[in-house]
């Protein structure tokens, strides 16, 4: 449709131009009915009128025939008058003649003789009337004759003696006189016209006004079978017309008479009606386009406003529109307003929740670190310093763990609190977790963090009752001051992080102001970090192995494997320094892998009695892929399981005692033997050994170096070997260094030995060679 | 207004008397139709009709002329006696008598003598409808057809011309003639008017 493909730039201008262009089309419906119905009406009024006219005409037209026949009878039946006719006497016959014109008002009267001879007035149409008797047709006593462009109607009486001996003829011209007096019988000013053949047989008006056209042939040619009015286009317009064909001598047309009535004038009593029509109409969609654009502007104009505010929400500006009414309009608009209300309010929450902890209400870390950095670079302007605190609480996670979560949050809620309240010159973080962060500034007095640590401490030194739950907590505070301890926000909170790590290494509940000793060690610390990940990429571990003696047996039984690591520029660098570090980032479960796949790779060449030792961090040991990894180096490698042992210490057990067996049992499961390493130190608890029969178990050398001197050390290894011995696991001493502690191990029972007394760790070549000297010392 | 006898005829021969030959003429109408309504003439030079022959009567009766159309010789006395409870006012204006009898009854009787030959169109000037003919012959061979379109007569043999008459015929004196030579043996002819 045409409509759908306009634009429109508003709804107004679109209601209004589609109920005006409605309206118009049905105006112009209506109009064009109403012209139909006028034609139609002005056509049959004019049709009964020229019908009418044409009727009258006919009568007339007889009429005047009887009449003149009648005068003309009483001449030809008079006996003198037939007399003089057949005696040939002209001047009666002339002055009778005479007689008959002034009687009958017809201006020609003359007789025909049959001879051909014309007597009475007449004048060029004397050869053609002679003819006419000849040529009527029988009974025919009328006919119109047809003289250059001159139409005549001659009536015919013919005298009786009593065969015809001449014929009365009364000649009437039908011209424009004649014309004018039919019109005047109508009651509507039509036109009479006498039509005739022109040279070529077309019709024409006898006076000239209608010219030959195809129109007028057809009619006069329809003329005799139809009585139906025609249209007729004429030079001087169209009209409605009727034509009568007049009969000629032997019936031939030779003229016809045209009425006609022009069809402006038949149309034109209908003018005033037709510009009643047209003003109405006009008037009509003038009154329609300015209503319905009124309309158009009434719907339209709080839906613009509703498009204005919806663009100014679009870039951000919260808007209102004013409700009017309570149409769906005004619903839309109260709706339109409850949204915007809702989006400007949930952008104002979105920006809280951004900045903010959603837990305490404190700002978050995003907003400290931002407050931090204004804090510095308007005290780097001003000269001032700036404090951080950093804080973290001592045991939340055992109060997490013990307490449940939402009692955890709310500890968290009230340490908030309890912070905001406390600093009141400063700005309070959470950072997350159970760590906070206090930023001072301005000028404030340099004893001032050091007080405020110190108050932080106390109060929260103090239980605290949370959700009716008496929670004792304690905390940590790391301080560094800015410029001097950091001039950028990150190194500042850093320094302050390092603080905290000093504080809470010297035994929590305390603060520590940053020193540049602690970052010093945090950056070897790093270096460390950076030069092991290196020295796993570059290969720069290998293993040593140390052996493990059997007494009974009196042979080499195994090895322990150790890790060594030969650094390119500080030369070799000892476990002690290396493994705390590979455990804090997490490495110490990659070099576990390569330690675990190259010691089995070794004993796999080894004899089948000879066992390899793989020490296992607890870290490693949680590990999710742990066991995958057992059983990938022992496939690799070929070695039974039953000659991998795998060393653990107590401190496995601290993270979940139930996973942990559960492993130890699959791991057994496999083959692999189990052995607790360094037993007798740290928590040892008797009941690990309860809850798992363990291969083999290890007694700490801290017992072993002092066996021979101090009588409760060999007491310990006593119990300690017939312990394993009644739950029927084999022990090995470490760190045995002379003959003295060999003895008295081998007479406490002891069931291996490890230690330079043996041997050092030897390079893995060196094996072959330790285990034949082994035989050789056992023979 | 153009009418001719179109001969189409057919001649007889015939071992004859000595001095006449019969004549046969048939006539038709224009539409083919016989030819009732006419009267036929041969006029033979030196032959003379008799006068004397008669009597001759066109009698008014139940307002017609009766007979229609009487033949009678030049000079023959025609009575006109008036049978009719009505008076009759016959006249003519035909050149070869002109007469005029005014009312009269039946107890008057009128007869005109025809000195001229010609064709004498009688009318009645009280009943329009009223019309006879005389016709005066000056040739003895002069018959009205017969219904069958027919007259017959013995004509000497030699030239001879043949005159019709007949109110179909649209020609000055409602007659045509035509020149014909009679064989000894007879002729005999049909003539169609033509319009």
């Amino acid at each position: 449709m045409g409509l759908r493909r306009l634009r429109f730039r508003t709804l107004g201008r679109k209601l209004a131009i589609l109920y005006a262009g409605l309206f118009a089309l049905t105006l112009a419906l209506l109009g064009v009915t109403a012209q139909a119905l006028i034609r139609s009406h002005a056509r049959a009024s004019v049709q009964a009128e020229l019908a009418a006219s044409g009727s009258v005409y006919d009568g007339l037209w007889s009429l005047r025939a009887k009449t003149l026949t009648a005068s003309a009878d009483v001449v030809t039946r008079d006996f003198g008058f037939r007399a003089a006719v057949a005696s040939g006497d002209r001047q009666t016959i002339a002055s009778a003649l005479a007689t008959l014109s002034t009687r009958a008002g017809v201006e020609r009267v003359m007789l025909v003789e049959p001879d051909g001879a014309v007597i009475g007035a007449t004048d060029a149409l004397g050869p053609l009337l002679a003819s006419l008797p000849g040529r009527l047709q029988a009974g025919q006593r009328d006919a119109v004759i047809v003289s250059g462009a001159r139409v005549y109607r001659a009536i015919v009486t013919p005298v009786l003696a009593p065969m015809e001996i001449g014929w009365v003829m009364f000649v009437i011209p039908l011209d424009a006189k004649e014309m004018r007096g039919l019109e005047r019988l109508s009651a509507i000013p039509l036109t009479a016209t006498m039509l005739r053949r022109d040279a070529a047989g077309h019709w024409v008006a006898a006076d000239g006004s209608v010219r030959a056209n195809a129109d007028l042939d057809r009619l006069v040619a329809t003329s005799h079978t139809t009585r139906a009015l025609a249209m007729l286009s004429l030079p001087s317009g169209a009209a409605y017309a009727l034509v009568k064909p007049l009969a000629g001598a032997g019936g031939d047309d030779r003229a016809a008479l045209l009425i006609r009535y022009p069809l402006s004038a038949a149309l034109a009593p209908y003018l005033p009606l037709q510009i009643g029509l047209g003003l109405t109409g006009l008037a009509g969609i003038i009154a329609m386009m300015f209503a319905s654009f009124r309309l158009a502007r009434s719907i339209g104009r709080p839906i613009a406003a509703l498009d204005a505010a919806a663009r100014a929400l679009e870039e951000g500006a919260r808007t209102e529109v004013a409700v009017e009414g309570d149409d769906e309009i005004a619903r839309l608009a109260s709706s339109f307003n409850r949204m915007s209300a809702g989006i400007v309010e949930r952008e104002h929450r979105i920006t809280h929740l951004a900045f903010h902890d959603s837990l305490t209400g404190l700002p978050n870390r995003v907003a400290f670190r931002q407050a931090l950095d204004q804090a510095l670079g308007r005290g780097l302007r001003a000269g001032e310093q700036v404090a951080v605190l950093c804080l973290d609480l001592d045991g939340f996670k055992g109060v997490n763990d013990t307490l449940g979560h939402p009692i955890g949050d709310a500890l968290l809620r009230d340490i908030g609190a309890i912070l905001a309240g406390l600093v009141t010159d400063g700005l309070v973080s959470r950072l997350g977790g159970d760590e906070y962060a206090v930023i001072l500034q301005g000028r404030f007095d340099p004893d001032r963090p050091r007080v405020l640590a110190q108050a932080i401490l106390d109060r929260i030194g103090q239980p605290m009752l949370t959700e009716g739950h008496q929670i004792a907590t304690g905390c940590s505070i790391g301080i560094a001051i800015g410029p001097g301890d950091g001039a950028d926000p990150d190194a500042l909170l850093k320094n302050a992080d390092l603080a905290l790590y000093g504080a809470k290494r010297d035994g929590r509940g305390v603060f520590r102001f940053f020193e540049a000793a602690l970052d010093a060690a945090a950056r070897q610390r790093r270096q460390l970090e950076l030069d092991l990940r290196e020295a796993l990429r570059s290969g720069q571990f290998r293993l040593n192995f140390q052996p493990i003696f059997d007494l009974k047996a009196n042979r080499i039984g195994g090895f322990e494997a150790l890790l060594r690591w030969q650094h390119p520029t500080r030369g070799e660098v000892g476990p002690t320094e290396f493994i705390p570090v590979a455990e804090d980032t997490g490495l110490i479960v990659s070099i576990g892998e390569w330690v675990l796949h190259e010691a089995c790779r070794h004993a796999a060449a080894w004899p089948d009695h000879v066992r390899v030792a793989v020490n296992v961090s607890p870290l490693q040991f949680r590990s999710s892929g742990f066991e995958t990894m057992i059983f990938q180096a022992l496939a690799r490698s070929g070695l039974a399981p039953n000659r991998l042992e795998v060393e653990i210490t107590e401190s496995v057990f601290l993270e979940g005692a139930d996973t942990v067996l559960n492993l130890l049992h699959r791991l057994r499961a496999m083959g692999i033997r189990i052995a607790l390493d360094d037993f007798g130190t740290g928590y040892s608890s008797l009941s690990y050994l309860r809850s798992f029969p363990f291969d083999k178990i290890k007694i700490d050398r801290s017992f072993v170096t002092s066996v021979a001197d101090d009588a409760s050390s060999a007491a310990i290894i006593r119990a300690i070997v017939d312990l394993a011995g009644a739950l029927h696991m084999e022990t090995t001493a470490e760190g045995v260094e002379d003959g003295d502690q060999l003895a008295r191990l081998r007479g406490q029972g002891c069931g291996s030995i490890q230690g330079y007394f043996f041997s050092r760790p030897v390079e893995s070549d060196a094996v072959g060679g330790l285990l034949k000297q082994s035989f050789s010392q056992a023979a | 207004m153009h009418c001719r006898i179109l001969p189409s005829l057919a001649a007889l021969c015939c071992p004859a008397a000595a001095y006449a030959a019969p004549v046969t003429i048939d006539l038709r109408g224009p539409d083919g139709a016989v030819l009732t309504d006419a009267v036929v003439m041969v006029e033979v030079p030196g032959a003379r009709a008799d006068a004397l022959r008669g009597p001759f009567v066109m009698e008014q009766k139940a307002i017609a002329f009766q007979p229609h159309v009487l033949v009678v010789p030049v000079g023959a006395s025609v009575s006109f006696p008036n049978r009719d409870t009505v008076r009759h006012h016959v006249y003519s204006f035909s050149k070869a008598k002109k007469f005029d009898l005014k009312l009269y009854g039946r107890e008057d009787q009128r007869s005109i003598v025809f000195g001229t030959a010609g064709i004498v169109m009688l009318g009645c000037n009280i009943h329009d409808s009223m019309s006879g003919v005389i016709v005066v012959s000056a040739t003895p061979y002069a018959a009205k057809v017969n219904g069958a379109g027919r007259v017959t007569f013995d004509v000497p043999a030699g030239s001879a011309t043949v005159r019709v008459w007949s109110p179909s015929i649209r020609a000055a004196g409602n007659s045509l003639s035509q020149s014909i030579t009679i064989p000894s043996a007879g002729f005999a002819t049909t003539y169609t008017i033509r319009r």
